[in-house]
């Protein structure tokens, strides 16, 4: 590190004086400065690069941070005949087009026989870079500084110390300087010399959730599975494996054997490989072969043979005890210093208890997106089932037609952002259609046939799903958001949240509010709560039951395309899209309570919640999850068997 | 009415008529089925003419395994009012148990072959190790999971045909009806029931080889010399006998005294329950029994597909049956058997590509891509119009006699 501190300062020297030097005359003074120390830069070596450097700065030239970043990736070239240095573009016929490295102008193409690429090797480049980082490191656009930053996070390593504590002095940006200090910390952890240092560094780790801060200390304390007769002096240890409790007994032995210090113990299937080399007329060390049909038997045999001295001794339980227990079985840590390790270990500690708590807020957001979609795809049912007793089992594909009129009138209008503004309507519109229609030629005819009407509603889902195939195949359909929804919100290291998620919650609460609205504040509202209460009163106080009727069957519907639209957005489109939805929906609606809006909300928030606590438990299986979920929600059917906002008094009907 | 009226004229005697003569239609069945089943024989490849191949043999042996599901299903449906969209989910357990001895065995059997070849004979212990790699090497793992211990023994397994699908009814059963839920909740419940059954099988660690299925089931251990000729004519006669003795059980079940409570009880349930009947009981003797005929009628069914995946318990199987029950006629046991043959029959052969493609000139009607949307509508247009189903239309004939 102290041989490179001439080069950092001389290119930290150059970077600050650079606004203030006034340029040289000369019309190549980059060419200029390099045909000075020719011989360095064609052939260079991690002594001459230093010289290099020297004469770049002295003669200031605009575009030497190109020329270096171009030296050390392999792009320069010296023309054979005058020893003059070039970028070069290929060229057709194994040419290449010369580029003028002051001007960037072509010079004409060559041979490449006619030029020599210059290639600096690996400890050359490793100088030329970090001449290069301590520059960019004091770049005057702060832009630069941080990219120049975020290059040092990416791959980190000793050498950087020492340019970045120098950059941190000269910064002036209090963001830009914190970062440096962060940065500075997580170097030091790992690479500092001075034990202080690195503890102080582990130290401002502390509670840091950031996984850069996280990788450093796990870093720190890697360890390494090892063995002796004693534990050596000055050993690290991270804990002690007792062999049967910590570490199995036959694993403890066959690392010994590994080693060469035991004899190795015969397996099963050595033994069955033993025996079937011996096999001698038939038997096995005077035991029938077709006797062997256990493992005693066996092993008699073996033990025969072992008699015999043909193989190798078996190994018992006990001689395996004795042999482990000549050793000791430990954990060490690849870090020495065991003050560093226990500084890491309680930071990573401290860090952990902050790492869980925001996981648990990452989870609720998963939650509360994973509710607002099964709440935008029940309220629809909710107003149907709830309001006119009537089961829609083709809800689930009024989704599906929302969402494929949304993949339709993305196919038209290729602006995503127009396109999600028309299709919202137009969606609510066709379902809105499509359900009166069936309301008018089927389910009226089965008011009083409830499970009929489940049934017929069944038939149409089947034979909506085949037409939707036969209409759009069955490869499935994107639906893209637009740009402005494609990215996500990210908190820190650990949460972070899809707009399209934060949309669609945005979503469901307008609804829930529309909803509210209209069913609280309009006619069309109070007409519906009579006709749910008491159709005859109702009918006989001049409401129209069967107009109502059409009108909520129409908005369940139009509601179910306005959520097939949005669950497009992060689902595919494809024709069984609804069916997934279906029984989930109504597990919704029958857990919230039927018969109202709020129930239907309560609903979605259980069952979304609790989806994401089982999967949080188990996030390898979200299969398991749901098979669990819908087993709480028998079982919470069990219990209260209206839902959670159960209507009481005569709404509540039967 | 008082009491003291001198009772000195006998109570007429309840009409002590045979139950064969209470129910012609028992007789009928009985003898089209076993007509059917010789005609079938006779024209099999396996023991007579040839002229129905192997495989119309299993499509049909199959088919009447689903007849006796749906006559199942008629009795907790048609006769007791539970819309229950879960019977297949017993259907196919009965499958899982009787699949698991016919892979178990049939793999044991390979394997001690190959192993015995070597020139040491393999210990019981290789011998289930090697069977578990070859079953569950498809799912990334070696290890016999628990529920397959005694998967080697048929007895067992038999057993376990009849008493997984009746104990998740009895314990389901009675949690749901106990709550009294009723109507399209239940129906939901057992949906719910369904699904989350077919998502538990649907995972690679829950030991049934999660959605590969358990396959090879047409070859049953201890008969892999015989040709599938003779062994589907066998499953044949099995599947007719079992949907013989099952319509005679339902048939005798609901024409007593047990009958008039269920049909009762789909009528009206609280006047039942005010009568004093323990409802409940009633209730949940015909889910489980109905669950143990759905498992017996999967067992049978399994061998004769080959192969079972967890794709045929998803709850659409079950409204399926719904369907079929409803197409063919609730509340009579030939209904629900002419609503299955019919509607499956129908659906293999239109989708199986046997029909033929209907040139519109401006539009083709490929039956593979329409057979699901005639099926839908027509559904819905038997529901509107036909309520009583093709088996309906008996009641036209039978009236007709003096």
């Amino acid at each position: 590190m102290l041989r490179l501190f001439p080069l950092v300062a001389l290119t930290l020297a150059l970077a600050i004086t650079l606004p203030l030097r006034a340029q040289t005359d000369s019309l190549t003074p980059l060419q200029d400065a390099l045909q000075s120390v020719q011989e360095h830069v064609a052939s260079p070596s991690r002594a001459t690069v230093p010289a290099v450097l020297r004469a770049l700065l002295d003669a200031d030239a605009p575009g030497t941070v190109d020329f270096l970043r171009a030296w050390g990736d392999r792009e320069v070239y010296e023309r054979a005949e005058d020893g003059l240095f070039f970028y070069a573009l290929e060229a057709p016929d194994r040419m290449l087009a010369l580029i003028d490295i002051d001007s960037g102008a072509e010079a004409g193409a060559v041979s490449t026989r006619a030029v020599n690429q210059i290639r600096p090797n690996a400890g050359v480049r490793r100088e030329i870079g970090a001449a290069l980082v301590s520059f960019e490191l004091m770049h005057p656009e702060a832009s630069r500084r941080l990219a120049a930053l975020d290059n040092i996070a990416r791959s980190p390593d000793a050498e950087q110390i020492e340019a970045l504590t120098l950059a941190r002095d000269a910064e002036d940006d209090s963001r830009i300087a914190a970062r440096m200090d962060r940065l500075l910390d997580l170097l030091n952890a790992r690479f500092a010399t001075d034990t202080d240092v690195r503890v102080d560094a582990i130290d401002g780790l502390r509670g840091d959730i950031s996984t850069e801060a996280r990788r450093v200390l796990n870093q720190i304390l890697q360890t390494r599975a090892e063995f002796a007769p004693e534990i050596p002096e000055g050993t690290n240890v991270a804990r002690i494996r007792a062999p049967g409790s910590d570490i199995e007994l036959i694993a403890a032995y066959a690392t010994l054997a590994e080693a060469g210090l035991v004899p190795a113990r015969p397996g099963r299937n050595a033994i069955r490989d033993a025996l079937r080399r011996n096999v001698v007329d038939g038997a096995v060390g005077g035991i029938p072969v077709h006797q062997l049909t256990s493992d005693e038997m066996r092993r008699a045999a073996y033990a025969a043979l072992e008699a015999q001295g043909s193989v190798a001794p078996l190994v018992t339980e006990d001689d395996m005890r004795a042999a482990v227990r000549e050793v000791v079985f430990f954990d060490a840590y690849l870090e020495p210093d065991p003050a560093v390790t226990d500084a890491a270990r309680d930071a990573l500690d401290s860090t952990r208890t902050r790492i869980s708590l925001w996981q648990f807020v990452s989870i609720s957001l998963d939650a509360l997106s994973l509710a607002s979609i099964f709440f935008l795809a029940a309220i629809g049912l909710a107003i149907t089932f709830g309001v006119m007793r009537v089961i829609n089992m083709a809800h689930g594909e009024f989704i599906m037609m929302g969402a494929y009129t949304g993949y339709v009138v993305q196919t038209v209008i290729p602006n995503y952002t127009t396109s999600l503004i028309v299709a919202l309507p137009l969606a609510f519109a066709v379902t809105f259609a499509a359900g009166v229609a069936m309301e008018r030629l089927v389910i009226r005819h089965l008011y009083t046939r409830p499970l009929e009407t489940l049934l017929a509603t069944f038939g149409i889902s089947i034979a909506l799903q085949q037409l939707a195939k036969n209409i759009f195949g069955t490869q499935a359909r994107p639906l893209t958001a637009p740009d402005w929804l494609a990215g996500a919100i990210q908190v820190n290291d650990v949460v972070s949240v899809a707009s399209i998620r934060v949309a669609i919650f945005v979503m469901a609460i307008g609804f829930l509010a529309m909803l509210l609205y209209i069913l609280n504040r309009t006619r069309l509202g109070l007409e519906v709560r009579a006709v749910t209460q008491n159709p005859g009163m109702a009918a006989s106080m001049g409401i129209n039951p069967d107009r109502i009727n059409m009108l909520t069957f129409g908005l369940g519907s139009g509601i179910a395309g306005v959520a097939g639209v949005s669950i497009g957005l992060v689902a595919q489109v494809t024709s069984e899209m609804g069916a997934n939805y279906i029984v989930q929906s109504f597990m919704t609606v029958v857990v919230g309570g039927v018969g109202s809006v709020f129930g239907t909300l309560a609903g979605a928030t259980l069952i979304g919640f609790l989806q994401k606590g089982i999967e949080w438990f188990n996030p390898a299986n979200t299969l398991a999850a749901q098979t669990f979920m819908v087993l709480f929600i028998i079982l919470f059917i069990q219990f209260r068997p209206k839902g959670i906002v159960a209507l009481k008094g005569r709404a509540a009907g039967d | 009415m008082s009491l003291d009226i001198p009772r000195n004229t006998a109570a007429p005697a309840p009409s002590r008529r045979s139950f064969l003569h209470e129910n012609p239609s028992v007789l009928w069945f009985m003898g089209l089925l076993g007509v059917f089943t010789v005609a079938v024989t006779v024209l099999s490849e396996g023991f007579g003419l040839g002229l129905i191949s192997t495989n119309l043999v299993k499509v049909l042996g199959m088919t009447l395994c689903l007849c006796l599901i749906a006559i199942a299903m008629d009795v907790v449906w048609g006769y007791c009012g539970i819309l229950s969209l879960g019977h297949f989910a017993f259907f196919g357990l009965g499958g899982y148990a009787i699949g698991m001895w016919l892979m178990y065995a049939r793999t044991e059997i390979v394997i001690r072959d190959s192993l015995g070849r070597g020139t040491i004979p393999p210990t019981e212990l290789e011998v289930s190790e090697a069977v578990a790699a070859q079953i569950f090497g498809v799912v990334g793992s070696s290890e016999l999971p628990l529920i397959w211990t005694f998967a080697g023994s048929l007895p067992f397994q038999l057993a376990m045909v009849v008493l997984v699908p009746g104990v998740l009814a009895l314990v389901f059963g009675w949690l749901a009806f106990r709550s009294r839920v009723t109507g399209v909740y239940l129906s939901i419940l057992t949906q719910a029931m369904t699904l989350a059954l077919s998502l538990y099988l649907f995972q690679n660690d829950t030991g049934l080889r999660g959605n590969n299925g358990l396959s090879g089931l047409q070859n049953i251990p201890g008969f892999l010399h015989v040709p599938q000729s003779v062994l589907s004519v066998w499953f044949f006669w099995a599947s007719a006998f079992m949907l013989g003795a099952g319509y005679l059980l339902f048939a005798w079940v609901v024409s007593g005294k047990f009958g008039s409570v269920i049909r009762a009880i789909r009528d009206n349930e609280a006047r039942v329950r005010f009568l004093g009947y323990n409802v409940e009981g009633y209730k949940l003797f015909v889910f489980t029994v109905t669950a143990v005929i759905s498992g017996i009628a999967g067992a049978l069914y399994y061998p004769q597909a080959g192969i079972i995946n967890p794709a045929e318990i998803a709850p659409i199987a079950s409204i399926y049956l719904a369907v079929w029950v409803a197409i063919g006629g609730r509340g009579r046991l030939y209904g629900a058997v002419i609503g299955a043959a019919f509607v499956s029959l129908l659906s293999s052969w239109l989708t199986g590509g046997g029909a033929p493609n209907i040139d519109l000139g401006f539009y083709r009607i490929v039956w593979t891509d329409w057979w699901l949307v005639l099926l839908g509508l027509g559904f819905v247009a038997v529901t509107l119009f036909f309520p009583k189903g093709i088996g309906g239309l008996f009641d036209y004939l039978v009236r007709k006699k003096p």
